[in-house]
């Protein structure tokens, strides 16, 4: 039990540390960055480790939610339209856009809390065909296909922007954190395994999944928003079932059971192929080989790799004790 | 009458699985449910905590219909069940699922749990303690930081149990406790049922295990889907339609 204890703190005080030391580079980044444009796709991956990890805390409630996107387009289209006819300031279409995401997320995940496994994934992939289109053929008022631009910008350099979005990301992670490992964490992960169960113990099985839903597209809508004051447009283009798909692989690459999974996945798939660049017209092929090689040998992508090679250790180690018992007797 | 059931109807399309059927458990009592295979009584027990809906007739617990109500309501009013098959989380280990059953018991807020604060630190606390209880009343300390999955068929069974337990009932509903023991698990089994009902606890056991009956106030024989015989083990044991259910009418003599 002390030793049980033990451990785990020393692991917590490591995580810790580890924490700390990635904070402190990305504090320091922009100061050693030659390029602006490596700015650039560091603020897009903040947005995107938020948007990633919203996906997975709805997924650990058993819910797999292909409107992601929409979610996402929902908090950007809110934030742009109020930014580009009404001319609202920015730090009040951010948390507008966040707020409307999560209305319509937890008003929709009432009729979708009778859904379940495949048959939620379905609804949720029509759903965001529906979310999409409506800012598709919104006209004037929307762009339409070509988008909505002259959404007002925050700030006039990037480096401003890289760090009150890692601001934001920080935050936004410390709550999915504090939300997952928590007793709300514990009931969601039971309601995924076994809703007769967790029914028969007392827990609201549609109050637990509309709360992580309303939870998740609350961080996506703001994020959403963000990216429309960042670029400067809010397109289709950005929240389709493409940007979806893009979302749902860094999540299962970097290890959908593991909450640094998502951002892990960012590194592997959205940062890493920045260095090279050169090789641009091969990547999709070695894409395809990386992510097929993923698919057939780690289930629970990068972030079980070091538990997968520990297994495999003391498994071989318990079969060499045998051996040992075996040649004794 | 702790919990009174009457009319009890149970249609699916045109099968009738229970029909008419009736039953009350008074505070403090064991009553036995039994009968073959597919007579019936797993569906009676979906039919009180909601899992199923009912098609007709009453389902009254305290004096209060709870027919209609889902299965979340029916927990947070006392009634606890265990399951069949499944009957606990897999991916959770042994104290977690028993943690994560203690969700009515004491109650914090979202705002208590998101910010952590000192009233949830407290509830958290004394809810590893009284799981740690639990397990212990059920002969699973030992495993407490095993995953669910991997326990043994007995274990596995138990921890329903104590799931169960952590709910705090007024009225424990057994779902064939002792399918797939070995004797000694059995004897282990009804020694723990018994010290549950002196603790204070109503119980009602499905089972088509025979060896329930020494555990029984009461007994209730359903087959195929209506009852056939209600009284003393004793009586129930004698009765030649309980006889001809369980072993075809030739051997009635």
């Amino acid at each position: 039990m002390n030793s049980a204890n033990k451990t785990t703190r020393t692991r917590q005080w490591t995580g810790i540390g580890g924490v700390g030391l990635i904070l402190v580079v990305l504090a320091l980044l922009p100061l050693l960055l030659a390029h602006s444009y490596y700015i650039h796709i560091l603020i897009l991956a903040f947005i995107y480790v938020v948007v990633s990890s919203s996906f997975r805390t709805i997924s650990i409630s058993g819910q797999f939610n292909i409107a992601q996107g929409a979610y996402m387009g929902i908090g950007g289209y809110a934030a742009g339209l109020c930014s580009v006819w009404l001319h609202w300031s920015p730090w009040l279409t951010i948390p507008l856009g966040a707020v409307a995401a999560t209305v319509v997320g937890s008003v929709l995940a009432f009729p979708f809390a009778r859904l379940r496994t495949i048959y939620y994934a379905m609804g949720t992939l029509f759903l965001g065909y529906v979310v999409i289109n409506m800012f598709t053929v919104g006209g004037k008022l929307t762009g339409s296909s070509i988008g909505l631009a002259g959404v007002h910008p925050l700030f006039s350099s990037k480096t401003q922007y890289y760090y009150v979005f890692l601001g934001f990301m920080i935050v936004s992670l410390a709550c999915l954190y504090r939300f997952e490992f928590s007793r709300i964490g514990t009931t969601l992960k039971a309601v995924a395994q076994s809703h007769q169960v967790a029914a028969s113990v007392g827990i609201n099985e549609r109050r637990v999944r509309i709360l992580a839903v309303a939870f998740g597209s609350f961080f996506t809508g703001l994020m959403g928003a963000l990216y429309c004051h960042y670029t400067g447009v809010a397109s289709p283009a950005s929240f389709g079932l493409a940007a979806t798909l893009w979302i749902i692989m860094y999540v299962l690459v970097g290890g959908i059971n593991s909450f640094w999974g998502p951002s892990i996945g960012i590194v592997i798939l959205m940062i890493v192929p920045e260095f090279f660049r050169d090789l641009k017209g091969y990547l999709p092929y070695l894409w395809a080989v990386i992510l097929l090689i993923i698919a057939f040998t780690l289930p629970d992508g990068i972030a079980g790799l070091p538990k997968l090679i520990m297994g495999r250790i003391s498994n071989r180690r318990g079969k060499g004790e045998v051996k040992a018992d075996a040649s004794g007797d | 009458m702790l919990l009174e059931i009457s009319g009890l109807t149970k249609r699916f399309g045109g099968l009738k699985a229970v029909s008419d059927f009736d039953i009350g458990v008074a505070e403090g009592e064991i009553v036995g449910l039994i009968g073959p295979n597919g007579a019936g009584k797993s569906t009676v027990f979906n039919l009180i905590t909601g899992v199923l809906p009912v098609t007709s007739g009453t389902v009254m617990f305290r004096d209060k219909d709870i027919t209609r109500s889902q299965p979340d309501q029916v927990a947070k009013l006392g009634i606890g069940r265990t399951f069949q098959l499944n009957p606990l989380f897999p991916d959770f280990t042994v104290l977690q699922n028993v943690t994560s059953s203690f969700h009515l018991h004491p109650h914090s807020s979202l705002v208590d749990i998101f910010f952590n604060t000192r009233k949830y630190r407290r509830n958290e606390a004394f809810v590893q303690e009284k799981a740690h209880e639990v397990l212990g009343l059920v002969g699973l300390s030992k495993v407490a930081n095993e995953l669910a999955k991997n326990l043994a068929h007995g274990h596995q069974k138990m921890l329903g149990v104590a799931r169960a337990l952590a709910t705090k009932p007024t009225l424990l509903l057994l779902d064939e406790p002792l399918a797939g023991m070995n004797p000694s698990e059995i004897q282990y089994s009804l020694d723990a049922i018994r010290g549950m009902r002196d603790s204070g606890i109503t119980v009602l056991i499905v089972e088509h295990n025979m060896q329930i009956l020494t555990l029984c106030d009461r007994v209730v024989v359903i087959s195929f889907g209506e009852k056939i015989c209600e009284g003393l083990p004793s009586e129930v044991r004698a009765n030649s339609e309980v006889i001809s259910a369980y072993f075809g009418a030739d051997y009635v003599c």
